[in-house]
């Protein structure tokens, strides 16, 4: 039987930014995480927020014209600047991070465990892991959703029984969204709540390292 | 009569013996980044640093490259230099810090490549901590718990302690001798406000013993409106203006 495909990067980010209440604060990770900024659910107002003092910035910046050097978000990249955009220092940022005042964030992933334990940070090879933000984000936002493939390059299992690389932070993760899957972290395990199209939910826990609960309403993501 | 203003960032930056403890702000933006001040150190020579920055920095290389790679949607600044020329020169001994490697970069960043060969000592902190760390320090706060980092390496060998049930991590000021700060217009107060993000220019503003800062434009005093100043002078001991053209490399006496 042919394997159905995965979702790309893009497909991803759309699944990921449903999350995106209107009014919600968002922090998005770097990498794939970034891309979720692009598809705001027509209809919703989000605030996006970046960790060295950057508030309620509009989209990355494509042409020069566009570009204000005083407005850059994480990872070098220049966005636009948007009315009602808020500029601060570290330690504010940081204030509103730990103090509970973002909504959503959506951060890459390394490996998550059946625990919603996250490792996030330090690529193996790597002689050091880059923290950034993600600890205080992961432990400190009222939700945290991880955005990754569902397997290394390898094809080793991302989702795993227990994490083996060195943990960003510990129970953490509320949800994950996988190029195959969206899958909650309950205090009973992890919870398969969506397959992406023509996926079974066996052809997901397949490939998944820890087992799988299957949602009695689980269903088909929709790409719409 | 009060005048922070020093005429030449080698004069500013003269006193930072080998050893010091260094903080060094800018991030995540070529533009707030206090680069003559760290050409600056780099030309006084003083290595063993133990330096706290949020990034170990790219290195001259990388940012060329990067300087390549956006020149269709940014004109990268040719007067760029981060902790990575110092790092490359051999100068950092001690690196506190939440971002000490490169992802995708063209080249190794020079303080992870030195880390390779165990040239170096890093400190690996979360952004937030490292924040209210050196918050701490400008606020004469010794210390504080987190609930960030319990069940994880940062926490290791720290009091970790219970609060509603919550464990949170004690972690303690980080004071330093000399901060170096970048930021848009001061006055001869020492009085400071910021284009852009802040980013932890103003966060070490005060933190250190000596806080020179790295600014574009110095204004008569009165210029700045009371109410939209970010930093107060007297967390700022040295101000320095950049120069009108840019410098073409950072050996340039400047």
């Amino acid at each position: 039987m042919l394997t159905p495909p995965r979702l790309d990067a893009a497909a991803m980010a759309m699944v990921a930014a449903r999350e995106f209440h209107d009014g919600a604060v968002v922090n998005l990770g770097i990498g794939l995480p970034l891309a979720c900024a692009d598809y705001v659910p027509a209809g919703r107002e989000v605030i996006l927020h970046s960790e060295h003092g950057l508030m309620g910035y509009g989209p990355l910046a494509q042409h020069p014209d566009e570009v204000d050097p005083y407005v850059f978000m994480v990872g070098n990249r220049p966005v636009r600047p948007k009315p009602g955009m808020v500029f601060m220092g570290h330690a504010e940022s940081f204030a509103i991070v730990r103090g509970g005042h973002i909504d959503v964030t959506v951060l890459g992933g390394l490996q998550v465990d059946a625990a919603g334990n996250l490792a996030n940070t330090h690529a193996p090879g790597k002689v050091a892991g880059n923290l950034g933000g993600a600890p205080d984000l992961a432990t400190c936002a009222k939700r945290t959703v991880v955005l990754m493939y569902h397997t290394a390059r390898d094809g080793s299992p991302k989702v795993v029984e227990r994490c083996t690389l060195p943990l960003t932070a510990v129970a953490c993760v509320d949800r994950i969204v996988t190029d195959v899957a969206v899958i909650d972290v309950t205090g009973a395990g992890l919870l398969l709540q969506e397959v992406a199209p023509g996926w079974a939910p066996e052809a997901v826990q397949a490939i998944t390292g820890a087992p799988l609960t299957v949602a009695p309403d689980v269903r088909e993501m929709s790409l719409a | 009569m009060i005048d922070k203003v020093v005429q030449s960032f080698d004069a500013a930056v003269r006193d930072i013996q080998p050893g010091a403890r260094i903080h060094c702000g800018g991030f995540a933006s070529p533009f707030n980044m206090p680069s003559y001040l760290i050409a600056a150190l780099a030309r006084n020579g003083a290595d063993g640093l133990m330096l706290a920055s949020t990034s170990a920095g790219t290195g001259p290389e990388n940012a060329q490259a990067l300087r390549e790679q956006l020149a269709d949607i940014v004109a990268w600044p040719l007067d760029y230099w981060d902790p990575g020329l110092l790092a490359q020169l051999g100068r950092i001994r001690r690196l506190i810090t939440s971002f000490p490697v490169g992802t995708g970069s063209a080249v190794k960043w020079p303080f992870e490549a030195a880390l390779e060969r165990g040239e170096v000592e890093l400190e690996l902190t979360g952004q937030g901590s490292l924040a209210e760390r050196i918050r701490c320090a400008r606020a004469g706060i010794a210390g504080f718990y987190t609930p960030v980092g319990p069940g994880t390496a940062v926490a290791e060998g720290k009091e970790v302690r219970d609060f509603d049930g919550v464990p949170h991590v004690l972690e303690r000021a980080l004071h330093a001798d000399f901060a170096l700060i970048r930021a848009w217009k001061a006055d001869r107060y020492g009085n400071l406000i910021y284009r852009g993000a802040r980013t932890f220019n103003e966060t070490m503003a005060g933190a250190a013993r000596v806080t020179i800062a790295e600014v574009d434009e110095v204004v008569p005093l009165g210029d700045l409106a009371p109410e939209a100043i970010h930093t107060p002078g007297v967390y700022v001991q040295r101000v320095v203006v950049r120069p009108s053209s840019p410098s073409a490399s950072w050996e340039a006496p400047c």
